[in-house]
């Protein structure tokens, strides 16, 4: 057994895995104060990518200047989705709700390639290639940095929840006619809610973006997002740090300890066991509220 | 790209215009000879595919603006199969029905499954660095024509340059192989196999699951394995994050090597400086300098006329697109040549593409005869390294290992003549 190798897919699982936590994030925000799964999640990522690449390598700004933009434009492109899509939608069958995030999703997926051309686009933030040693160990120094980033995200946001914006919507989660009730307006924190998960998944597509650059493949985190944030709880954003870790590691080891052994294509098993096995046996996740319903 | 996709919509749209237009009726007078090139533009080869075609479109304008080939003129239905089995095979039925004599699918999973239609309606169906290995035996498959150097051979290449930089002898040396975990990315490992045990390398397989967006467990394993070179193979976003992976691991990068699927566009997403030294397999001149992209940009793009955006002319795939092109072309010239008023049937082309003889398109491929039991053109390719602005060869045209891909041809097809399979 090679322990220095299985330290190296650890520590690089870890990363990772927080990396596709951020994007996990956008769907617990979401799912806290409207109650819907978000499934354009993963194709929101791939357009806040998209955006970033097209206002530094089009427009011509700085990416300094080209990100903060895109996280931006991209809140705006939150709260509008919410207002000219999801709102029509209130009164709907929830079933309905979440089919429509599902077309968004195929849109965006279409559109964008269609836009910007289906090349690869290579989106620089500066991260270094050069590997990182730490005496024997090699840590993947994107993944460091886009994990790292990711992690201070998601503290940020949970401390946003302690905020007073952040207790409104907490509010807002736990009873929408009673918050309506005491003169919160429900449909800004809801429409709020959509904005920064429109923000979390940008910051996460533009971290995969310099990190494989950018194109439809982006959409994919969808996969492991959901695998996330349905074994860490829906409402739960410190259940998305812990099941992002989880999902992380287990993806990397499995591509390192397994494939040899069957041959290859374990990594994507992973996620999708984690998703069948979360849900029957603990289908509100593990840090998750029991009342949760089954979507 | 997003010209690329206009351009591509204005080709579609074109066509569907074409008949009603003021040319149609010239071309009605006209002996035209017609191929069907539907082709994957939207969904996963993508921009390879749009340069490809970029480069074939270009040169067919060329040769009909300068009067057509043998008193023909060539008509190209430009249409997306989206790498989409259905649609991929309407197109072709709607080609054949509109009386094409050639296909290209530029597309493995789609030219496989054209292969009996192909065989049996004697269509034409070109699968240029796609499509299966042993189609290169003409005597099997007598309308399917890679023309240019299949998998196999591109394997064989590179061991034999790794040889050369190991001075003749890969005996006790390890060489990773990482792969999309796919057939095409499968594809090379009997050749790789075999030639592990004639030349005594140890052989690592990595696969990677598709698309290959994140491979950074993979590459640990293969720096681990500490290789004496690494072979990568896969298409689109796959290559750009192996390339990147390899470079975060600290691989060198004059060890690593892919195959011809290896473009300028794929640098620009990895770091034209940061992948310096990088080889692939390169089966015809790249760059602007040979005489036919010159006459190209000269009379085509330079007079607006162009397919699609200037700065693509010249780059790997366009070439790639141009070089099967002018294969197609002298095909034709060669089927006019025996038989000057056709007519112009499957049968008829077929004739002319398999005596292309000792053909290099004034200097912009290596040494290219068709033969009806050689589809493959000679098998000759070379090897080039990214300079950090362009792909330089350092090697000359040569084949190698010819002996091993002939074997595992010649056993595929029996197997095919058998199985159909």
């Amino acid at each position: 057994m090679d322990w220095i190798l299985l330290a190296e897919l650890s520590a690089n699982g870890v990363f990772v895995g927080l990396m596709y936590a951020l994007v996990s994030l956008g769907i617990v925000l979401i799912y806290k104060t409207s109650g819907i799964a978000n499934l354009a999640q993963g194709a929101v990522a791939m357009t806040g990518g998209y955006v970033a690449w097209a206002l530094g390598a089009r427009a011509g700004l700085p990416i300094w200047l080209a990100v903060p933009a895109a996280l931006a434009g991209m809140f705006v492109f939150g709260l509008l989705m919410e207002r000219l899509a999801l709102r029509r939608m209130i009164g709907q069958p929830i079933i309905m709700t979440i089919m429509l995030t599902l077309g968004v999703e195929i849109m965006l997926r279409g559109l964008l390639p269609g836009i910007f051309g289906a090349s690869v686009k290579r989106l620089d933030i500066g991260i270094p290639q050069d590997p990182l040693f730490l005496g024997d160990l090699l840590i993947n120094r994107a993944t460091l940095i886009g994990g790292s980033i990711s992690l201070a995200l998601i503290v940020l946001s949970l401390l946003f929840f302690n905020s007073r914006f952040g207790v409104v919507m907490r509010a807002v989660a736990d009873d929408q006619t009673a918050s309506w009730s005491v003169g919160i307006r429900v449909e800004r924190a809801v429409g709020v809610a959509w904005g920064l998960s429109a923000v979390a998944a940008t910051a996460a597509g533009v971290l995969w973006g310099s990190n494989q650059g950018v194109d439809w493949s982006l959409s994919l985190l969808l996969i492991k997002a959901l695998a996330i944030a349905i074994l860490g709880g829906l409402d739960s954003i410190p259940g998305v740090l812990v099941a992002g870790v989880i999902v992380g590691v287990a993806e990397s080891l499995a591509t390192g300890v397994l494939d040899p052994l069957v041959g290859g294509g374990s990594r994507d098993v992973v996620a999708a066991v984690i998703i069948l096995v979360t849900l029957l046996l603990k289908p509100h996740g593990l840090f998750g509220r029991h009342h949760i319903e089954r979507v | 790209m997003s010209m690329d996709r206009r351009s591509f919509i204005a080709a579609g749209s074109a066509g569907l215009v074409a008949p009603f237009a003021g040319p149609a009726q010239v071309f009605a007078q006209e002996k035209i000879v017609r191929f069907t090139l539907a082709q994957d533009f939207t969904r996963i080869y993508t921009f390879v595919t749009s340069e490809y075609s970029q480069g074939q479109r270009d040169y067919f304008t060329l040769i009909n603006d300068r009067g057509g080939v043998g008193g023909y003129k060539i008509v190209a239905d430009v249409t997306d199969h989206a790498n989409d089995l259905p649609r991929a095979i309407e197109a072709y039925e709607r080609g054949k029905r509109e009386g094409a004599v050639l296909v290209d699918p530029l597309s493995t999973p789609v030219a496989r499954a054209l292969v009996p239609r192909a065989l049996e309606d004697k269509v034409n169906m070109i699968t240029a660095y796609s499509g299966r290995s042993d189609a290169a035996d003409g005597s099997t498959f007598p309308y399917v024509l890679p023309l240019s150097i299949n998998y196999w051979t591109q394997a064989g290449l590179i061991i034999e340059h790794f040889k050369k930089v190991e001075k003749g002898s890969l005996k006790g040396k390890k060489i990773v192989f990482v792969h999309i975990d796919t057939p095409f990315g499968k594809e090379p490992l009997p050749i790789l196999n075999v030639l592990a045990k004639k030349e005594g390398y140890e052989l690592a397989v990595f696969p990677y699951t598709p698309p290959g967006n994140d491979q950074s467990a993979i590459w640990p394993q293969v720096r681990r394995a500490r290789p004496d070179f690494v072979i990568f193979w896969g298409a689109g976003v796959g290559q750009t994050v192996a390339l990147t992976e390899a470079l975060r691991n600290g691989l060198p990068m004059d060890r690593v090597s892919s195959s011809v699927w290896l473009s300028e566009s794929d640098m620009d997403v990895v770091g034209r400086e940061q992948a310096k030294g990088v080889m692939k397999v390169e089966p015809c001149v790249g760059g602007r300098e040979p005489k036919v992209i010159k006459d190209i940009v000269a009379e085509v793009v330079g007079k607006g006329k162009g397919a699609g955006p200037e700065n693509k002319v010249g780059t790997a795939y366009y070439n790639y697109g141009v070089q099967m092109a002018t294969l197609m072309v002298e095909g034709v010239r060669k089927a006019a040549e025996k038989a000057p008023n056709g007519p112009v049937t499957g049968p008829w082309l077929n004739e002319g593409l398999r005596s292309i003889s000792n053909f290099t398109a004034e200097g912009l491929l290596p040494s290219t005869t068709i033969t009806k039991d050689d589809h493959q053109g000679g098998g000759m390719g070379r090897i080039a390294r990214w300079d950090g602005a362009k792909f330089v060869p350092i090697s000359d045209w040569f084949s190698a290992n010819q002996d091993v891909v002939w074997e595992e041809i010649r056993k595929n097809s029996e197997e095919f003549k058998k199985s159909g399979k």
